[in-house]
Parts: structure tokens; sequence; C-alpha cells
């Protein structure tokens, strides 16, 4: 497990980087896998509507044309091609969260520093791959949620109401609580590499938070129920942020109280006017400090 | 990894909108030639395959065929533009420097005019499923150097003017750019990155920056024009410097 003396000999927050291995080939699999189902319901449904058209049966199989009234089958055009997307991307969700238990199974998932050559390591690479395409996919759908759905499928803790469909996410130790918004192009990194070493750690964002526009979360966060993290900062390797609080900088060091509009411009008028209710706001902030 | 959708674009270029309307016609002309070889195919495969005795092989190769499709289209992008750009660079060849921020400066015509060249590739394989056909493939085969074993798949670095060597890791976000607008000059300048760099997350690295050997460069900083980053040392901040231990 993590060395809390380790994450202080870090000078540099450096990135998440998973190379080209064999084993990304598994996409060209999952494709194929993908496109089996779909096989079979497109030559039915395509074999129904040469028959309505042409009194005729195009393939030389059973059709279900007597029970289906005709015209259903016309008006089934878009359901077809909007089913045949669907079908695709959740296919490969099922069976490439199924690799995914196989290999957690083959290799459970620890935390700690590797060297880059040891089997954590490749195993990493291998459930990242797998990984990397449904979710690929889930994202190109219309429907947001549907990354999360899958984030869920292979294994990650995601609370309900999050939004989370904007920033490169880890799918391996990270826990999110719920009603947690995360906002646009952000970086939540559960293993980063260092030298020659890769540290992997777990990230906890808890219920309530907001993770800022352009930020990126290191390994080892703790953010607690409530805590805000500003735009464009990010956190130090095992950093903890204290909850209902707004923490800013690169890396984030300050502390900033939440307060309402009312209340930030009140402040403000008293500041511009000087005097001694000056103080009283300097003691408030330093309290909460 | 986990690239979101609407980061998904192709390399940061701006495009002057006087010099592009004026040459939509090479654009759509790139578009419309990188589609022949795919509608060759597809009149191959429904000429020979769509036939009632051997229905089932149709819609069993029909993925492969919808896989091909997307390849073909993507690889005879990338041959048309790069003829196109082989022309162009016979009339004006591209070079570094400063120049003025007007059509009528030659070098800033013709920079814009590459980039329209190359828009329709980098667009197109911006949409793959493998994340390193854009930047490795793609801007290898437009003259970009990069090193055997670097990670640059989830960043955007521009189309000329690069050299990155090997073992290189370059983090999610960070912008490589080797241009940039002041005002009325246009600069371009080459970026020079060493072997067994690191970039970090969302760095941005701007043109004339010499990146040596092994140097590393945290996350969430920035270099200015022309800055040399020494061999083997820590760089930090907005713009970045050695990091010296307090």
């Amino acid at each position: 497990m993590g060395n809390k003396e380790n994450s202080q000999q870090i000078k540099f927050i450096s990135t998440s980087g998973v190379y080209k291995t064999p084993f990304t080939m598994i996409m060209i699999i999952q494709f194929f896998v993908g496109s089996f189902l779909i096989i079979f319901v497109n030559l039915w449904y395509w074999n129904s509507l040469y028959f309505y058209i042409f009194d005729d049966i195009m393939f030389p199989l059973p059709i279900l044309n007597d029970i289906v009234s005709k015209w259903i089958i016309f008006l089934l055009i878009p359901l077809n091609i909007y089913g045949n997307i669907f079908l695709f991307v959740f296919s490969i969700i099922a069976f490439s969260s199924l690799i995914y238990k196989l290999l957690n199974f083959l290799n459970p998932p620890k935390e700690g520093v590797f060297e880059k050559q040891s089997k954590e390591w490749k195993y990493m690479h291998r459930r990242f791959w797998t990984a990397y395409f449904p979710i690929w996919l889930a994202r190109a759908l219309p429907i947001p949620w549907a990354d999360i759905f899958a984030y869920r499928f292979f294994g990650t803790k995601v609370g309900k109401n999050v939004v989370l469909y904007e920033g490169y996410v880890d799918p391996l130790f990270v826990e999110i609580g719920d009603f947690t918004m995360t906002s646009l192009n952000i970086c939540i990194f559960s293993h980063l590499i260092y030298h020659d070493k890769v540290l992997i750690r777990k990230v906890r964002i808890g219920s309530a938070c907001v993770v800022g526009p352009h930020t990126v979360t290191s390994p080892g966060t703790v953010m607690h129920d409530g805590a805000i993290l500003g735009a464009n900062s990010y956190t130090w390797i095992d950093q903890e942020l204290d909850s209902d609080l707004i923490h800013v900088g690169t890396p984030a060091t300050l502390k900033l109280p939440i307060q309402s509009v009312e209340e930030s411009q009140m402040k403000v008028e008293k500041v511009k006017k000087g005097g001694d209710d000056v103080d009283e706001v300097t003691k408030m902030e330093s309290e909460i400090k | 990894m986990f690239q979101p959708a609407s980061l998904k674009g192709e390399s940061p270029v701006v495009i002057d909108e006087r010099i592009r309307n004026r040459f939509l016609l090479i654009y759509l002309f790139i578009i419309a030639f990188s589609f022949i070889p795919v509608a060759i195919l597809e009149y191959l495969y429904v000429r020979y395959l769509w036939n009632p005795n051997i229905y089932l092989i149709f819609f069993i190769l029909a993925p492969v065929n919808i896989f091909l499709m997307l390849h073909v289209l993507q690889i005879s992008a990338i041959l048309i533009s790069k003829m196109c750009l082989i022309i162009v660079n016979l009339f004006h060849k591209p070079i570094q420097g400063e120049f003025a921020r007007n059509i009528k400066d030659k070098d800033y015509f013709y920079w814009n005019l590459r980039n329209i060249i190359k828009k329709w590739p980098l667009f197109i394989t911006a949409s793959n499923p493998f994340p390193w056909v854009k930047n490795r493939f793609v801007l290898r085969f437009f003259g970009v150097k990069i090193g055997k074993h670097s990670i640059c798949d989830n960043c955007w670095i521009s189309s000329e003017f690069i050299e990155i060597g090997e073992n290189v890791i370059i983090g999610m976000n960070s912008v490589l750019i080797s241009f940039g607008i002041e005002q009325e000059k246009f600069i371009i300048k080459k970026v020079i990155i060493g072997n067994n760099v690191v970039i970090g997350a969302k760095c941005v690295v701007l043109p004339g920056t010499t990146i040596k050997d092994a140097a590393k460069l945290s996350a969430h900083s920035y270099t200015s024009y022309d800055t040399i980053l020494e061999k083997e040392q820590i760089y930090l901040g907005h713009p970045a410097k050695i990091k010296t231990n307090e």
C-alpha cells in the first residue's frame, strides 16, 4: 500500500502514459463480437422489408410477416438504424466487461509503486485497452449518461446524479460520490508515471463535490464531502481537500470559504469603506484557515 | 485514454477566413477524390456478394466491409492531401521566421493554404477508434519527426516544424504549437523535444522551445517563446522555471 513518505519525495506531476501494446488489437475482436448480434437482427429485418415491397422472399428464411402487420416494419426503419447503434455499443460493453473481470481475476489490481516492466503494469495496460473502446463508443452516443453506465460496468464506483462526461477519467481505483459535478476538460488520474516507476493510488471524490474546469486530480487525492476544486488548478499526490471549502492554486494550497453572492458583495463594500469591519473579515478567513 | 467526444478534434490550426473562402474548392476536391477508392470497394462488394445463394456471406462480411471502408477512406485522404502538399511546396517552401499577418505576405498565405490541405485527413483520422493513428501515423506522413516508443496520442501537435525524440511521454490535453500570432506579427519557429522527455498533463509548449534530453515539465505549466529547458532538470510554473529545493 502507499507510503506517505514516498509521496513527499515526488517533485513533479507528470501524466498517465499508456502505450501501444500487442494487446490493443483486442479492439478488432471487440468490433467483430459487437457486430455479431446485429447481423442476425438485420437478416430478419431486411428480409421482412423485402417481402413487404416485392411480395417475394429474398432469403430462404422463416419470416414473421403474418404476425406483424406490414406497415409497422416500414415505420421501423429509423428504429432499426438507431437500434443497430445501441445494440452494437451495449453488446461490446457487456462483452468487454467480461474480459475485464477475467483480467481482474488473473491479476487482482493493487495500489503502490511498480517498475515499468512489472506484471502489475502489464495487466494495467490490458485492463485499460479492454475498457478503451467501449467507453470511446459510449461517449459517441447521443445520451450523456451512457459512459457512466459503461464505467459502472467496469467496476468504477459512481454515485447517482453525477455529471461526468467531459474528461479523462481512469476506470480503476476511482470513487465518485452522489450529486458530484465534474466540469469540462478535466483529468482524474489514478496512476502516474514517475521516472522509471509507476505510481497507483486510489482517488476518492466524496458526495456533492465540484471539480472545476481544466483541473488535474492526481492519484491519492481525497476530496471530502462538499469540497470544491477551483478552475485551472491541480492537486498534489495524496492531498486531502477539506469539506465545504473552495481550493484553488497550482498545486491547490489556497482555501476560501463558500459564500453566497450577497455575502461576498457585502464584504467587498465593507473593505471599500474601510474602518473596523476590515479586521472582522480577515479574522473570519484566518479562522477557516 | 478515454478521450471525451468534444476533445477529439484535429491539430490546432487557425485558418484565415479570407484565404479559406478562396480555396474552398481545393478542400472539396480533396474530400471528393478521397471517396473514389471507397466507391470502387463498395461497388465490388455489392456487385459480387449481393446474391441470394450466398446471402449469409454478405451479412457476415458486412462488419469487415465497414471496417475496411473507414480505413480506406482515411488512407486515401492522407495520400491525396500529401500529393497536393508536394505540389504546393514546389511553389513555396515552408521556412521559419517572423512574418507579417497579412494576406499579401507570401509565407502567411502559403501557411494557411497548407493547413487547408491538411484539414480533412486530420479531421477524419481524429475519429478513428485507434488513438495513435492521428498523431503518430498521419503527422509522420506529413513530415513531423516522432521517435520510436513515444506516447503522444491524447495531445494536440502542430503538423509542421516539430521534432520529437524517442521514449517521450506527452501528457493528456497538452498542446505543442509551432506558430504564434502576436498582433500584426506571425511567427513560425521550430519546437525540438529531445529523448526521454516527460511533459505533464495540460502543458502548453510555445514556438521556439527546445527541451533537452530527459528534462521534465510538470503538469499544468507553459513555456514562453524561445525558452530552453536544460538536461535532466525539472521545470514548473507559469511560465516554466527550474524547480529548486527550498
